[in-house]
Protein backbone atom coordinates (compact mmCIF):
# COMPACT_ATOMS: atom_id res chain seq x y z
CA UNK A 1 0.00 0.00 0.00
CA UNK A 2 1.26 3.48 -0.91
CA UNK A 3 2.35 5.73 1.91
CA UNK A 4 0.74 9.15 2.05
CA UNK A 5 3.41 11.73 2.97
CA UNK A 6 0.78 14.12 4.39
CA UNK A 7 -0.32 11.67 7.06
CA UNK A 8 1.29 10.72 10.36
CA UNK A 9 1.47 7.02 10.95
CA UNK A 10 1.65 5.28 14.30
CA UNK A 11 2.53 1.99 12.58
CA UNK A 12 4.40 1.57 9.32
CA UNK A 13 5.28 -1.94 8.24
CA UNK A 14 7.10 -2.33 4.96
CA UNK A 15 7.67 -5.69 3.27
CA UNK A 16 7.92 -7.61 6.53
CA UNK A 17 9.05 -11.20 6.12
CA UNK A 18 9.49 -13.60 8.99
CA UNK A 19 9.93 -17.33 8.60
CA UNK A 20 10.58 -20.01 11.21
CA UNK A 21 13.05 -22.26 9.44
CA UNK A 22 11.03 -23.72 6.60
CA UNK A 23 7.74 -22.75 8.20
CA UNK A 24 5.99 -19.64 7.00
CA UNK A 25 5.37 -16.77 9.36
CA UNK A 26 4.53 -13.68 7.34
CA UNK A 27 5.67 -12.89 3.84
CA UNK A 28 6.29 -9.39 2.51
CA UNK A 29 3.47 -7.70 4.36
CA UNK A 30 3.07 -3.92 4.31
CA UNK A 31 0.67 -1.98 6.47
CA UNK A 32 0.19 1.56 7.68
CA UNK A 33 -1.97 2.68 10.58
CA UNK A 34 -2.67 6.36 10.98
CA UNK A 35 -2.22 8.10 14.30
CA UNK A 36 -5.47 8.21 16.25
CA UNK A 37 -7.01 5.26 14.43
CA UNK A 38 -8.63 2.18 15.91
CA UNK A 39 -7.39 -0.48 13.58
CA UNK A 40 -8.65 -4.04 13.41
CA UNK A 41 -6.30 -6.84 12.41
CA UNK A 42 -8.35 -9.82 11.40
CA UNK A 43 -7.44 -13.31 10.38
CA UNK A 44 -7.92 -16.95 11.24
CA UNK A 45 -5.65 -18.82 13.66
CA UNK A 46 -2.14 -19.24 12.31
CA UNK A 47 -2.59 -16.52 9.70
CA UNK A 48 0.35 -14.46 11.00
CA UNK A 49 -1.34 -11.95 13.34
CA UNK A 50 0.80 -12.76 16.37
CA UNK A 51 3.97 -13.03 14.27
CA UNK A 52 3.33 -9.52 12.96
CA UNK A 53 2.69 -8.16 16.44
CA UNK A 54 5.71 -9.90 17.97
CA UNK A 55 7.89 -8.57 15.16
CA UNK A 56 6.57 -5.07 15.84
CA UNK A 57 7.47 -5.37 19.51
CA UNK A 58 10.95 -6.78 18.91
CA UNK A 59 10.19 -10.20 20.35
CA UNK A 60 10.98 -11.75 16.97
CA UNK A 61 13.83 -10.90 14.63
CA UNK A 62 12.56 -10.72 11.08
CA UNK A 63 14.47 -11.66 7.95
CA UNK A 64 13.44 -8.72 5.77
CA UNK A 65 11.48 -5.50 5.87
CA UNK A 66 11.19 -2.48 8.10
CA UNK A 67 8.92 -1.60 10.99
CA UNK A 68 8.42 1.92 12.28
CA UNK A 69 6.30 2.59 15.34
CA UNK A 70 5.52 6.13 16.50
CA UNK A 71 7.83 7.38 13.71
CA UNK A 72 10.81 5.46 15.11
CA UNK A 73 12.62 2.43 13.78
CA UNK A 74 11.30 -0.38 15.98
CA UNK A 75 14.44 -2.49 15.61
CA UNK A 76 17.03 0.14 16.46
CA UNK A 77 15.13 2.30 18.94
CA UNK A 78 13.29 -0.48 20.69
CA UNK A 79 13.37 0.97 24.19
CA UNK A 80 12.08 4.40 23.13
CA UNK A 81 9.40 2.79 21.00
CA UNK A 82 8.25 0.53 23.83
CA UNK A 83 8.12 3.49 26.23
CA UNK A 84 5.23 4.83 24.15
CA UNK A 85 3.52 1.49 23.58
CA UNK A 86 1.09 -0.47 25.73
CA UNK A 87 0.87 -4.15 24.84
CA UNK A 88 -1.72 -6.66 25.88
CA UNK A 89 -0.72 -10.21 24.90
CA UNK A 90 -3.31 -12.86 24.17
CA UNK A 91 -2.12 -15.16 26.96
CA UNK A 92 -1.66 -12.61 29.79
CA UNK A 93 0.94 -14.50 31.79
CA UNK A 94 2.67 -12.97 34.80
CA UNK A 95 4.85 -14.19 37.65
CA UNK A 96 2.55 -16.59 39.55
CA UNK A 97 3.83 -15.91 43.06
CA UNK A 98 3.53 -12.13 42.77
CA UNK A 99 0.60 -10.11 44.00
CA UNK A 100 -1.37 -8.19 41.38
CA UNK A 101 -0.31 -4.84 42.86
CA UNK A 102 3.35 -5.88 42.69
CA UNK A 103 3.04 -6.85 39.02
CA UNK A 104 1.45 -3.47 38.24
CA UNK A 105 4.17 -1.67 40.25
CA UNK A 106 6.86 -3.77 38.58
CA UNK A 107 5.67 -2.71 35.10
CA UNK A 108 5.47 0.94 36.20
CA UNK A 109 8.88 0.68 37.88
CA UNK A 110 10.55 -0.54 34.70
CA UNK A 111 8.87 2.32 32.85
CA UNK A 112 10.24 4.64 35.55
CA UNK A 113 6.84 6.31 35.72
CA UNK A 114 4.48 7.03 38.56
CA UNK A 115 1.30 5.51 37.18
CA UNK A 116 -0.35 5.00 40.57
CA UNK A 117 -3.46 7.11 40.04
CA UNK A 118 -4.25 5.81 36.57
CA UNK A 119 -3.59 2.22 37.62
CA UNK A 120 -5.91 2.66 40.58
CA UNK A 121 -8.63 4.14 38.38
CA UNK A 122 -8.46 1.28 35.85
CA UNK A 123 -8.38 -1.31 38.63
CA UNK A 124 -11.50 0.23 40.17
CA UNK A 125 -13.24 0.35 36.81
CA UNK A 126 -12.50 -3.29 36.00
CA UNK A 127 -12.87 -4.56 39.56
CA UNK A 128 -9.30 -5.84 39.88
CA UNK A 129 -8.40 -7.26 43.30
CA UNK A 130 -4.82 -6.07 43.69
CA UNK A 131 -4.17 -8.08 46.86
CA UNK A 132 -4.57 -11.45 45.14
CA UNK A 133 -1.66 -13.45 43.84
CA UNK A 134 -1.44 -14.07 40.09
CA UNK A 135 -1.69 -17.85 40.55
CA UNK A 136 -5.12 -17.36 42.15
CA UNK A 137 -6.51 -15.58 39.10
CA UNK A 138 -8.56 -16.94 36.21
CA UNK A 139 -7.67 -16.08 32.61
CA UNK A 140 -10.27 -13.30 32.63
CA UNK A 141 -8.81 -11.72 35.76
CA UNK A 142 -5.27 -12.03 34.40
CA UNK A 143 -6.54 -10.25 31.28
CA UNK A 144 -7.72 -7.41 33.50
CA UNK A 145 -4.25 -7.13 35.04
CA UNK A 146 -2.87 -7.09 31.53
CA UNK A 147 -5.18 -4.19 30.63
CA UNK A 148 -3.92 -2.23 33.64
CA UNK A 149 -0.28 -2.90 32.74
CA UNK A 150 -0.87 -1.92 29.11
CA UNK A 151 -2.78 1.29 29.84
CA UNK A 152 -1.53 2.67 33.16
CA UNK A 153 1.22 4.78 31.55
CA UNK A 154 -1.20 6.34 29.03
CA UNK A 155 0.56 5.00 25.91
CA UNK A 156 0.50 6.68 22.50
CA UNK A 157 -0.02 3.31 20.84
CA UNK A 158 -1.95 0.35 22.19
CA UNK A 159 -1.26 -3.04 20.66
CA UNK A 160 -3.86 -5.57 21.70
CA UNK A 161 -3.65 -9.24 20.79
CA UNK A 162 -7.08 -10.83 21.14
CA UNK A 163 -7.88 -8.63 24.13
CA UNK A 164 -11.41 -9.84 24.82
CA UNK A 165 -10.78 -13.60 24.89
CA UNK A 166 -11.53 -14.74 28.44
CA UNK A 167 -13.37 -11.54 29.41
CA UNK A 168 -17.06 -11.75 30.21
CA UNK A 169 -19.44 -9.53 28.15
CA UNK A 170 -19.69 -6.88 30.87
CA UNK A 171 -15.94 -6.62 31.14
CA UNK A 172 -15.67 -6.49 27.36
CA UNK A 173 -17.94 -3.44 27.43
CA UNK A 174 -15.87 -1.83 30.19
CA UNK A 175 -12.68 -2.60 28.27
CA UNK A 176 -13.93 -1.04 25.03
CA UNK A 177 -15.15 1.94 27.05
CA UNK A 178 -11.60 2.47 28.23
CA UNK A 179 -10.24 1.91 24.75
CA UNK A 180 -12.51 4.58 23.27
CA UNK A 181 -11.62 6.96 26.08
CA UNK A 182 -7.90 6.56 25.38
CA UNK A 183 -8.52 6.86 21.67
CA UNK A 184 -10.37 10.15 22.19
CA UNK A 185 -7.24 11.38 23.98
CA UNK A 186 -5.13 10.52 20.93
CA UNK A 187 -4.03 6.93 21.52
CA UNK A 188 -3.82 4.78 18.42
CA UNK A 189 -5.25 1.31 18.93
CA UNK A 190 -4.18 -1.75 16.98
CA UNK A 191 -6.55 -4.57 17.73
CA UNK A 192 -5.81 -8.10 16.61
CA UNK A 193 -8.89 -10.26 16.73
CA UNK A 194 -10.88 -12.99 15.13
CA UNK A 195 -14.13 -11.64 16.49
CA UNK A 196 -15.70 -9.85 13.55
CA UNK A 197 -18.46 -8.14 15.56
CA UNK A 198 -16.05 -6.23 17.82
CA UNK A 199 -13.96 -5.08 14.88
CA UNK A 200 -17.10 -3.88 13.07
CA UNK A 201 -18.33 -2.12 16.18
CA UNK A 202 -15.19 -0.37 17.35
CA UNK A 203 -12.65 -0.15 14.51
CA UNK A 204 -12.50 2.45 11.75
CA UNK A 205 -10.10 0.55 9.52
CA UNK A 206 -9.18 -3.09 9.28
CA UNK A 207 -6.87 -5.48 7.48
CA UNK A 208 -7.32 -9.17 6.74
CA UNK A 209 -4.33 -11.44 7.00
CA UNK A 210 -4.31 -14.99 5.69
CA UNK A 211 -1.43 -17.39 5.11
CA UNK A 212 1.06 -14.72 6.13
CA UNK A 213 -0.14 -12.17 3.58
CA UNK A 214 -2.39 -9.13 3.85
CA UNK A 215 -5.41 -9.96 1.71
CA UNK A 216 -7.30 -6.75 2.13
CA UNK A 217 -7.03 -3.42 3.94
CA UNK A 218 -9.96 -1.03 4.00
CA UNK A 219 -12.16 1.18 6.10
CA UNK A 220 -14.62 -0.88 8.12
CA UNK A 221 -17.59 1.07 6.76
CA UNK A 222 -16.66 0.54 3.13
CA UNK A 223 -15.49 -3.06 3.24
CA UNK A 224 -17.79 -6.03 2.88
CA UNK A 225 -16.35 -7.45 6.08
CA UNK A 226 -18.94 -10.18 6.58
CA UNK A 227 -18.39 -11.57 3.10
CA UNK A 228 -14.63 -11.42 3.37
CA UNK A 229 -14.70 -12.93 6.81
CA UNK A 230 -16.98 -15.79 5.82
CA UNK A 231 -15.04 -16.38 2.62
CA UNK A 232 -11.65 -16.68 4.27
CA UNK A 233 -12.88 -18.60 7.27
CA UNK A 234 -14.75 -21.08 5.08
CA UNK A 235 -11.59 -21.48 3.01
CA UNK A 236 -9.67 -22.10 6.19
CA UNK A 237 -12.19 -24.71 7.31
CA UNK A 238 -11.99 -26.44 3.92
CA UNK A 239 -8.19 -26.53 4.13
CA UNK A 240 -8.39 -28.08 7.57
CA UNK A 241 -10.92 -30.66 6.43
CA UNK A 242 -8.79 -31.60 3.41
CA UNK A 243 -5.72 -31.95 5.60
CA UNK B 1 17.12 -1.67 39.87
CA UNK B 2 13.45 -2.76 39.71
CA UNK B 3 14.48 -5.90 37.86
CA UNK B 4 17.33 -6.62 40.29
CA UNK B 5 14.98 -6.33 43.28
CA UNK B 6 12.38 -8.47 41.52
CA UNK B 7 14.92 -11.21 40.74
CA UNK B 8 16.31 -11.28 44.26
CA UNK B 9 12.85 -11.32 45.77
CA UNK B 10 11.68 -14.15 43.54
CA UNK B 11 14.75 -16.25 44.44
CA UNK B 12 14.77 -15.44 48.14
CA UNK B 13 12.97 -18.59 49.24
CA UNK B 14 15.37 -20.86 47.30
CA UNK B 15 18.32 -18.92 48.69
CA UNK B 16 17.18 -19.31 52.29
CA UNK B 17 16.43 -23.01 51.86
CA UNK B 18 19.76 -23.80 50.20
CA UNK B 19 21.88 -21.54 52.39
CA UNK B 20 20.05 -22.92 55.44
CA UNK B 21 20.64 -26.54 54.44
CA UNK B 22 24.29 -26.08 53.50
CA UNK B 23 25.11 -23.58 56.25
CA UNK B 24 23.41 -25.50 59.05
CA UNK B 25 24.83 -28.73 57.63
CA UNK B 26 28.33 -27.29 57.95
CA UNK B 27 27.54 -25.87 61.40
CA UNK B 28 26.14 -29.18 62.63
CA UNK B 29 29.13 -31.16 61.36
CA UNK B 30 31.56 -28.70 62.93
CA UNK B 31 29.79 -28.92 66.27
CA UNK B 32 30.15 -32.69 66.11
CA UNK B 33 33.92 -32.36 65.90
CA UNK B 34 34.59 -32.23 69.64
CA UNK B 35 32.61 -35.41 70.19
CA UNK B 36 34.25 -37.40 67.41
CA UNK B 37 37.80 -36.04 67.63
CA UNK B 38 39.11 -39.08 69.52
CA UNK B 39 37.38 -41.50 67.15
CA UNK B 40 38.94 -39.65 64.19
CA UNK B 41 42.52 -40.38 65.31
CA UNK B 42 42.64 -44.01 64.12
CA UNK B 43 40.60 -43.07 61.05
CA UNK B 44 43.16 -40.42 60.15
CA UNK B 45 45.82 -43.10 59.91
CA UNK B 46 43.65 -45.31 57.70
CA UNK B 47 42.62 -42.35 55.54
CA UNK B 48 46.27 -41.44 55.03
CA UNK B 49 47.14 -44.85 53.63
CA UNK B 50 44.69 -45.11 50.77
CA UNK B 51 47.25 -44.27 48.11
CA UNK B 52 45.98 -42.23 45.20
CA UNK B 53 42.62 -41.64 46.88
CA UNK B 54 44.28 -40.18 49.94
CA UNK B 55 46.22 -37.85 47.65
CA UNK B 56 43.08 -36.99 45.68
CA UNK B 57 41.20 -36.01 48.81
CA UNK B 58 44.21 -34.35 50.46
CA UNK B 59 44.18 -36.88 53.28
CA UNK B 60 47.88 -37.66 52.84
CA UNK B 61 48.81 -34.13 53.89
CA UNK B 62 46.06 -33.24 56.34
CA UNK B 63 45.02 -34.83 59.59
CA UNK B 64 41.26 -35.27 59.88
CA UNK B 65 41.64 -35.38 63.63
CA UNK B 66 42.54 -31.70 63.85
CA UNK B 67 40.16 -28.84 63.04
CA UNK B 68 41.98 -27.75 59.87
CA UNK B 69 42.06 -31.23 58.39
CA UNK B 70 38.50 -31.96 59.47
CA UNK B 71 37.24 -28.72 57.94
CA UNK B 72 39.22 -29.08 54.70
CA UNK B 73 38.25 -32.67 54.02
CA UNK B 74 34.72 -32.92 55.41
CA UNK B 75 33.02 -29.54 55.84
CA UNK B 76 34.53 -27.85 52.79
CA UNK B 77 33.11 -30.61 50.61
CA UNK B 78 29.55 -29.93 51.79
CA UNK B 79 30.06 -26.21 51.25
CA UNK B 80 31.67 -26.64 47.82
CA UNK B 81 29.20 -29.11 46.32
CA UNK B 82 26.15 -27.43 47.91
CA UNK B 83 27.32 -24.01 46.79
CA UNK B 84 28.03 -25.18 43.25
CA UNK B 85 24.56 -26.74 43.01
CA UNK B 86 22.89 -23.57 44.24
CA UNK B 87 24.91 -21.43 41.81
CA UNK B 88 24.12 -23.82 38.95
CA UNK B 89 20.38 -23.76 39.64
CA UNK B 90 20.28 -19.99 40.03
CA UNK B 91 22.16 -19.47 36.77
CA UNK B 92 20.22 -22.10 34.84
CA UNK B 93 16.85 -20.56 35.65
CA UNK B 94 17.81 -16.90 35.30
CA UNK B 95 16.89 -16.27 31.65
CA UNK B 96 15.03 -19.39 30.56
CA UNK B 97 12.39 -19.16 33.31
CA UNK B 98 10.84 -16.24 31.43
CA UNK B 99 10.19 -18.40 28.40
CA UNK B 100 9.18 -21.46 30.36
CA UNK B 101 6.76 -19.44 32.47
CA UNK B 102 5.49 -17.55 29.39
CA UNK B 103 6.44 -14.24 31.03
CA UNK B 104 8.97 -13.28 28.33
CA UNK B 105 6.22 -11.53 26.39
CA UNK B 106 5.44 -9.37 29.43
CA UNK B 107 9.03 -8.60 30.42
CA UNK B 108 10.54 -8.02 27.00
CA UNK B 109 7.78 -5.69 25.84
CA UNK B 110 8.52 -3.29 28.69
CA UNK B 111 10.85 -0.45 27.72
CA UNK B 112 14.13 -1.99 28.77
CA UNK B 113 16.97 -3.13 26.52
CA UNK B 114 17.53 -6.86 26.39
CA UNK B 115 21.15 -6.23 27.31
CA UNK B 116 20.02 -4.56 30.53
CA UNK B 117 17.70 -7.46 31.30
CA UNK B 118 20.67 -9.82 30.95
CA UNK B 119 22.92 -7.55 33.02
CA UNK B 120 20.40 -7.14 35.83
CA UNK B 121 19.68 -10.85 35.88
CA UNK B 122 23.39 -11.59 35.97
CA UNK B 123 23.84 -9.06 38.74
CA UNK B 124 21.00 -10.70 40.67
CA UNK B 125 22.70 -14.09 40.30
CA UNK B 126 25.95 -12.62 41.65
CA UNK B 127 24.13 -11.02 44.61
CA UNK B 128 22.35 -14.30 45.39
CA UNK B 129 25.61 -16.24 45.30
CA UNK B 130 27.29 -13.67 47.55
CA UNK B 131 24.36 -13.81 49.99
CA UNK B 132 24.57 -17.60 49.97
CA UNK B 133 28.26 -17.34 50.81
CA UNK B 134 27.68 -14.85 53.61
CA UNK B 135 25.03 -17.02 55.27
CA UNK B 136 27.17 -20.15 55.00
CA UNK B 137 30.32 -18.38 56.18
CA UNK B 138 28.47 -17.05 59.23
CA UNK B 139 27.29 -20.59 60.01
CA UNK B 140 30.82 -21.95 59.60
CA UNK B 141 32.30 -19.22 61.81
CA UNK B 142 29.64 -19.98 64.41
CA UNK B 143 30.72 -23.62 64.19
CA UNK B 144 34.37 -22.69 64.82
CA UNK B 145 33.28 -20.55 67.75
CA UNK B 146 31.31 -23.51 69.13
CA UNK B 147 34.32 -25.82 68.84
CA UNK B 148 36.64 -23.16 70.22
CA UNK B 149 39.25 -23.70 67.49
CA UNK B 150 39.87 -22.16 64.11
CA UNK B 151 42.05 -23.01 61.11
CA UNK B 152 44.62 -20.58 59.75
CA UNK B 153 42.72 -17.36 58.99
CA UNK B 154 44.67 -16.57 55.80
CA UNK B 155 43.95 -19.98 54.28
CA UNK B 156 40.33 -19.71 55.34
CA UNK B 157 39.90 -16.34 53.57
CA UNK B 158 41.62 -17.74 50.49
CA UNK B 159 39.34 -20.77 50.57
CA UNK B 160 36.17 -18.66 50.78
CA UNK B 161 37.48 -16.40 47.99
CA UNK B 162 38.10 -19.33 45.65
CA UNK B 163 34.72 -20.81 46.55
CA UNK B 164 33.09 -17.55 45.48
CA UNK B 165 35.01 -17.63 42.20
CA UNK B 166 34.09 -21.30 41.68
CA UNK B 167 30.39 -20.66 42.31
CA UNK B 168 30.40 -17.64 40.03
CA UNK B 169 32.04 -19.70 37.29
CA UNK B 170 29.49 -22.52 37.61
CA UNK B 171 26.68 -19.96 37.78
CA UNK B 172 27.99 -18.16 34.69
CA UNK B 173 28.24 -21.32 32.63
CA UNK B 174 24.67 -22.24 33.59
CA UNK B 175 23.56 -18.66 32.89
CA UNK B 176 24.96 -19.10 29.39
CA UNK B 177 23.07 -22.40 29.01
CA UNK B 178 19.97 -20.57 30.21
CA UNK B 179 20.31 -18.06 27.36
CA UNK B 180 20.23 -20.93 24.85
CA UNK B 181 17.25 -22.77 26.22
CA UNK B 182 13.55 -22.16 26.58
CA UNK B 183 13.42 -24.47 29.61
CA UNK B 184 15.03 -24.09 33.01
CA UNK B 185 17.30 -27.18 32.74
CA UNK B 186 17.69 -27.48 36.51
CA UNK B 187 18.48 -31.19 36.30
CA UNK B 188 21.26 -30.59 33.79
CA UNK B 189 22.65 -27.79 35.95
CA UNK B 190 22.81 -29.95 39.08
CA UNK B 191 24.29 -32.76 36.96
CA UNK B 192 26.94 -30.38 35.67
CA UNK B 193 28.05 -29.44 39.20
CA UNK B 194 28.35 -33.09 40.21
CA UNK B 195 30.23 -33.86 37.00
CA UNK B 196 32.68 -31.03 37.65
CA UNK B 197 33.29 -32.37 41.15
CA UNK B 198 33.88 -35.86 39.71
CA UNK B 199 36.30 -34.32 37.20
CA UNK B 200 38.28 -32.84 40.09
CA UNK B 201 38.58 -36.24 41.80
CA UNK B 202 39.48 -37.93 38.50
CA UNK B 203 42.22 -35.49 37.57
CA UNK B 204 43.79 -36.03 40.99
CA UNK B 205 43.62 -39.83 40.82
CA UNK B 206 44.45 -40.46 37.14
CA UNK B 207 47.63 -38.67 35.99
CA UNK B 208 46.56 -38.88 32.33
CA UNK B 209 43.52 -36.76 33.12
CA UNK B 210 45.48 -33.95 34.75
CA UNK B 211 44.33 -31.51 32.05
CA UNK B 212 40.85 -31.67 33.58
CA UNK B 213 42.13 -29.31 36.27
CA UNK B 214 41.70 -26.49 33.74
CA UNK B 215 38.09 -27.47 33.19
CA UNK B 216 36.78 -28.06 36.69
CA UNK B 217 36.62 -25.10 39.08
CA UNK B 218 36.65 -27.56 41.99
CA UNK B 219 40.37 -27.99 41.36
CA UNK B 220 41.61 -24.48 42.13
CA UNK B 221 39.11 -24.11 44.99
CA UNK B 222 40.08 -27.40 46.65
CA UNK B 223 40.26 -26.85 50.40
CA UNK B 224 42.95 -29.47 51.06
CA UNK B 225 45.32 -27.84 48.54
CA UNK B 226 44.67 -24.39 49.94
CA UNK B 227 45.17 -25.38 53.58
CA UNK B 228 48.34 -27.37 52.80
CA UNK B 229 49.98 -24.96 50.32
CA UNK B 230 48.47 -21.68 51.51
CA UNK B 231 48.02 -20.60 47.90
CA UNK B 232 45.95 -21.24 44.78
CA UNK B 233 47.29 -22.69 41.55
CA UNK B 234 47.23 -19.75 39.18
CA UNK B 235 46.60 -21.43 35.79
CA UNK B 236 43.29 -23.18 36.60
CA UNK B 237 42.07 -20.13 38.58
CA UNK B 238 42.77 -17.78 35.65
CA UNK B 239 41.08 -20.23 33.28
CA UNK B 240 38.09 -20.16 35.62
CA UNK B 241 37.95 -16.36 35.48
CA UNK B 242 38.17 -16.46 31.70
CA UNK B 243 35.33 -18.99 31.47
CA UNK B 244 33.25 -16.80 33.81
CA UNK B 245 33.70 -13.71 31.63
CA UNK B 246 33.23 -15.53 28.31
CA UNK B 247 30.04 -17.30 29.48
CA UNK B 248 28.54 -14.01 30.66
CA UNK B 249 29.39 -12.26 27.38
CA UNK B 250 28.06 -15.13 25.26
CA UNK B 251 24.81 -15.12 27.24
CA UNK B 252 24.43 -11.40 26.52
CA UNK B 253 25.10 -11.85 22.79
CA UNK B 254 22.74 -14.81 22.43
CA UNK B 255 19.95 -13.09 24.36
CA UNK B 256 20.11 -10.18 21.92
CA UNK B 257 19.53 -12.48 18.97
CA UNK B 258 16.96 -14.78 20.49
CA UNK B 259 13.35 -14.98 19.33
CA UNK B 260 10.75 -15.14 22.04
CA UNK B 261 7.70 -17.16 21.23
CA UNK B 262 4.55 -17.20 23.33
Amino acid sequence: MEKNPDKNYAIEICNLTKTYGKKRGVSGISLQVEEGDIFGFLGPNGAGKSTTIRSMLGLLHFQAGEIRLLSMDASHRRREVLAGVGYMPSEAMFYPSMKVKDVILFAAGIRKKDCGKEAERICRLLGVDTEKRIRELSLGNRKKVSIVCAMQHRPRLLILDEPTSGLDPLMQEAFFGLLLEYNRQGTTCFLSSHVLSEVKKYCRNAAFIKDGKIIRRDSVEGAPLDELFMHYYEEDKDDTAEA
Amino acid sequence: MTLLKHEIKSNLKALLIWAGCVGFGCLGCLLLFDGIRDAMEPMAEVYGEMGAFSAALGLDKLNVADIEGYFATEIALIFAVGGAMFAAMTGAAALSKEEEGHTAEFLYTLPVDRLFVVLWKYAAMVVLIVLFQIICILCILAGFAGVGEMPDAGSLVLFFGTQLLMQLEVGSVCFFVSSLSGKKQIGAAVGLSVLLYAADVMCRVVPDLEALKYITPFYFSNAADIFVNGRVERGPALTGMLVLVISGCLAAVISQKRDFSA
